[in-house]
């Protein structure tokens, strides 16, 4: 491999958006049937790197070569036209369509008249798969088979228009532990045939065992091109983070751990909770008092843990207990009225933007403010002391929520849950989006819930928020509980090599 | 509508001007309705008179009837596509316990009433709990209720129709008939349920953001089973009402009204996405069909352009209002 010439080269490439420098001075290069994984964390990079790559963005600066040649992308098209192609996050199949439609979307083989050659199509359909080692039935549709058929065969269709350079992106957050294996072989097997894979993706483990090459960026940097063979977890991950890292020698399971804080009595009590798909076998307590952070990646299945708790869901199997008694599943009504709290990570699901504050505060709580009659003069009594304990600025109860800042509607969200205090408050993400300063207000609020002894659960895919509330931490990969850590001092790292 | 970096980003006046600049354009409805009568008194000296007014309010009653109900149902970002043949329905089984199977008064009302009830829950629950959209089912419980109507009359009309159907359609206090009367007692507590009471308010709340107010603990199946049930009550009163009007019970008699009954609320202003409208809305809607209808009745269009002209009006009614109104942000 060291002595062909690399199939694509990138040079010194810089890009900004706006005061943001998304990358600086970055050389990248892959060699013709090379495993090539970019890893780092969330905003080293990756994505705006990926999509220089698939032609969504120019670079401000740098140089690209194609076999030598030197090239500007000034498009997908164009990244599609040398043999360049991404393969999303979210999918682009279409599962109402059959296999073999799905393979050829676009460019269905046709008769002389013009007319679709079915035969023909499910034929092609078929020994593409089989050319890159599965076998499916090409004329079921695609609804039929499980998340993890639609990925192999959206690239099987990618493969078969031609493309040489794959562009994989967290393709194994969503897949079951057997998927993940079936994909990673097919990747090695792609690259058996020749083509070219760059594989994104945080699970470290994944990228140790699939890919030839590991680049790490960290703050739009290049920091490492290694070889896999040669290299570590442990190593990428001290790269990643750009520290040395000391890991505790003592191991978390089963290992006696010494509270420093006196224990309160047990509010909630998560029993075996299990939800098809999503979680599975979830157990575990949350003291009156305590913030509880649930740490994972999107796809862990964390923020459905928070929605089944809620009520917003169903689950399949387990129970809630709060305070000793029987949580009813699937009613959010029942949960508030409890003393469960939910704020949920989109404001634009939990909020009613174009309704006044005070509505969207005094809703959760009808039942209890005013009788069979609305008393507008009740609600917005309420209403204000709650914006007033919570800070909302402007806090005049009668704007639309939709006019605020999102620091400010995200604490409209939770000032809905002082009005009668919870005994437990569920924040799901709750400083998405969001400055530092208005961060750090939301943190404050729900520092001050806890030490009024409301049992916090955080759940959040941002290392920096779990840390700087949560005294006790749970990691969530792929629907289950991985880690649990508490009464020691946690680092991101930690959780970063849980997930 | 944006959101920007924090704090004090958009100041108290600003907003202040934005909601004022907001609440102009949902005038719009009423504007339309005044250039309309201006319209119509200019070109015919027979518009603008008591005795019109009363004419165009009897015109609406039954509309204005079956327009409560389907504002519910509107405002929770459902349709009923139901309500015509229910009223329909309703009528026809009111009369069939008085003339076919006599029972004594009331009871036929009753059970005529309890008939387009259960059949709105079965709409709301297929709906809410089945998650078939509102469009298909009442489609479906639309053909459902004519199909009862045209078994029930035998396709014939049925001429002898409760006492109290007969009053409320035709009969009059003083000068207002009683058609008035529970038009505007409709209206009124249809109103009053919206504006001022907590269900009022879940109807809202579900059709401006159906998660948000599962979030808040809004039951939004039972609202949205609820507001069937409501839009098929009204339905029923309609078509009672109706056959005092006619004098009969006609297999296929209200059917029309389906889509005045929705252009008329979607004309004042509620949207069919849920969340934004109400009875005054409704009103301002039904007045601007009625002033419509009547008035080019009274300027003698071509009888057979009627249809016609009525219909490009309202398109004209419709474009003005979104246009002018804009597109609701979320």
């Amino acid at each position: 491999m060291a002595n062909q010439t690399p199939l694509l080269e990138l040079k010194n490439i810089s890009k900004r958006f706006g005061g943001i420098h998304a990358l600086k001075g970055v050389d990248f290069d892959l060699y013709p049937g090379e495993v090539h994984a970019i890893v780092g964390e969330n905003g080293a990079g990756k994505s705006t790197l990926m999509r220089i790559l698939a032609g969504v963005y120019r670079p401000d600066s740098g140089e690209m070569y194609w076999q030598g040649r030197p090239i500007r992308l000034q498009s997908p098209k164009e990244a599609l036209d040398h043999g360049i192609a991404m393969i999303h996050q979210e999918l682009s199949v279409m599962p109402v369509l059959t296999v073999a439609e799905n393979i050829f979307l676009g460019r269905q083989p046709t008769t002389p008249t013009g007319v679709i050659d079915w035969k023909r199509m499910y034929e092609e359909a078929d020994i593409a798969l089989k050319s890159l080692g599965f076998t499916l039935d090409v004329r079921k549709k695609l609804e039929d088979y499980p998340l993890g058929v639609h990925q192999l065969v959206e690239i099987a269709r990618t493969i078969t228009s031609g493309a040489q350079v794959l562009i994989m992106d967290e393709p194994t957050s969503a897949l079951s532990p057997k998927e993940t294996e079936r994909l990673l072989e097919l990747v090695r097997e792609l690259a058996r045939q020749g083509h070219s894979v760059i594989y994104i993706s945080h699970f470290l483990e994944e990228v140790m065992q699939v890919a030839d090459r590991i680049t790490v960026l960290r703050n739009g940097e290049k920091i490492a091109t290694l070889p896999a063979s040669v290299t570590s977890k442990d190593e990428l991950i001290s790269l990643m983070l750009g520290k040395e890292v000391d890991f505790f020698k003592q191991p978390y399971e089963g290992a006696v751990v010494v509270k420093e804080t006196e224990p309160h009595e047990v509010v909630l009590s998560v029993r075996h909770l299990t939800k098809h798909r999503m979680f599975e076998n979830v157990t575990f307590d949350l003291r009156r008092g305590e913030i509880l952070g649930i740490y994972g990646l999107v796809g862990s299945g964390h923020f459905e843990l928070g929605k089944a708790i809620f009520g917003l869901w169903e689950y399949d199997d387990g129970e809630v207990l709060l305070d000793g008694r029987p949580l009813p599943k699937g009613s959010t009504r029942e949960s508030i009225d409890a003393g469960l709290a939910y704020v949920i990570e989109s404001r634009k699901q939990g909020l009613f933007l174009s309704a006044p504050i005070y509505q969207n505060i005094s809703l959760a709580h009808l039942n209890r403010i005013t009788g069979f009659l609305l008393s507008t003069q009740n609600e917005v009594q309420v209403a204000q002391q709650a914006i007033d304990r919570v800070g909302v600025r402007p806090n005049n109860p009668h704007l639309a929520v939709g006019n605020l800042s999102g620091g400010n509607q995200q604490k409209v969200a939770i000032a809905r849950w002082v009005v009668f205090p919870p005994k437990v408050f569920i924040a799901s993400e709750p400083t998405r989006g969001m400055d530092v300063g208005a961060k750090e207000e939301v943190l404050k609020i729900l520092r001050e819930l806890s030490e009024n002894n409301v049992g916090i659960i955080v759940i959040s895919s941002e290392p920096e928020t779990i840390l700087s509330v949560a005294e006790h931490i749970l990691v969530m990969s792929k629907g289950r509980i991985v880690a649990d850590f508490e009464g020691v001092e946690v680092t991101k790292d930690m959780l970063l090599d849980k997930a | 509508m944006s959101t920007r970096s924090d704090v004090h980003s958009t100041s108290n006046v600003q907003m202040k001007i934005r909601d004022l600049f907001a609440r102009s354009r949902e005038l719009a409805p009423v504007w339309t309705l005044l250039a309309l009568m201006l319209f119509f008194s200019v070109t015919s000296d027979s518009f603008l008179s008591l005795e019109n007014f009363n004419n165009i309010l009897n015109q609406i009653a039954v509309l204005s009837i079956l327009g409560t109900g389907i504002t519910f149902v509107l405002l929770t970002a459902q349709i009923d596509l139901s309500i015509a043949t229910m009223a329909t329905l309703g009528g026809v089984v009111a009369a069939f316990f008085t003339a076919t199977i006599p029972l004594p008064q009331p009871i036929p009302i009753f059970i005529a009433l309890a008939v387009v009830v259960i059949l709105g829950i079965i709409n709301g629950y297929a709906t809410a709990y089945l998650g078939i959209p509102s469009f298909m089912v009442t489609l479906a419980m639309s053909l459902i209720a004519s199909g009862l109507s045209l078994y029930l009359t035998r396709g014939r009309i049925i001429f002898d129709i409760p006492p109290i159907a007969m009053t409320l359609g035709s009969g009059r206090i003083g000068p207002i008939k009683w058609l008035i009367i529970v038009a505007g007692i409709t209206l009124l507590i249809g109103h009053l349920v919206l504006r001022y009471t907590r269900f009022g308010r879940y109807v809202y709340m579900t059709g401006a953001n159906a998660r948000a107010a599962e979030l808040a603990g809004v039951n939004t199946k039972h609202i949205i089973t609820a507001v069937m049930a409501i839009s098929g009550f009204t339905a029923g009163l309609a078509g009672i009402v109706s056959l005092g009007r006619l004098g009969s019970a006609q297999p296929t008699g209200l059917d029309s009204l389906l889509i005045d009954a929705i252009g008329a609320v979607v004309l004042g202003g509620t949207s069919l996405f849920g969340g934004v409208g109400g009875i005054p809305q409704t009103i301002i809607g039904l007045l601007i069909l009625g002033v419509l209808r009547n008035g080019l009745d009274q300027i003698s269009v071509n009888i057979y352009l009627k249809v016609f002209v009525t219909g490009v009006i309202l398109l004209a009614a419709l474009v003005f209002n979104i246009v002018f109104a804009g597109k609701k942000s979320e």
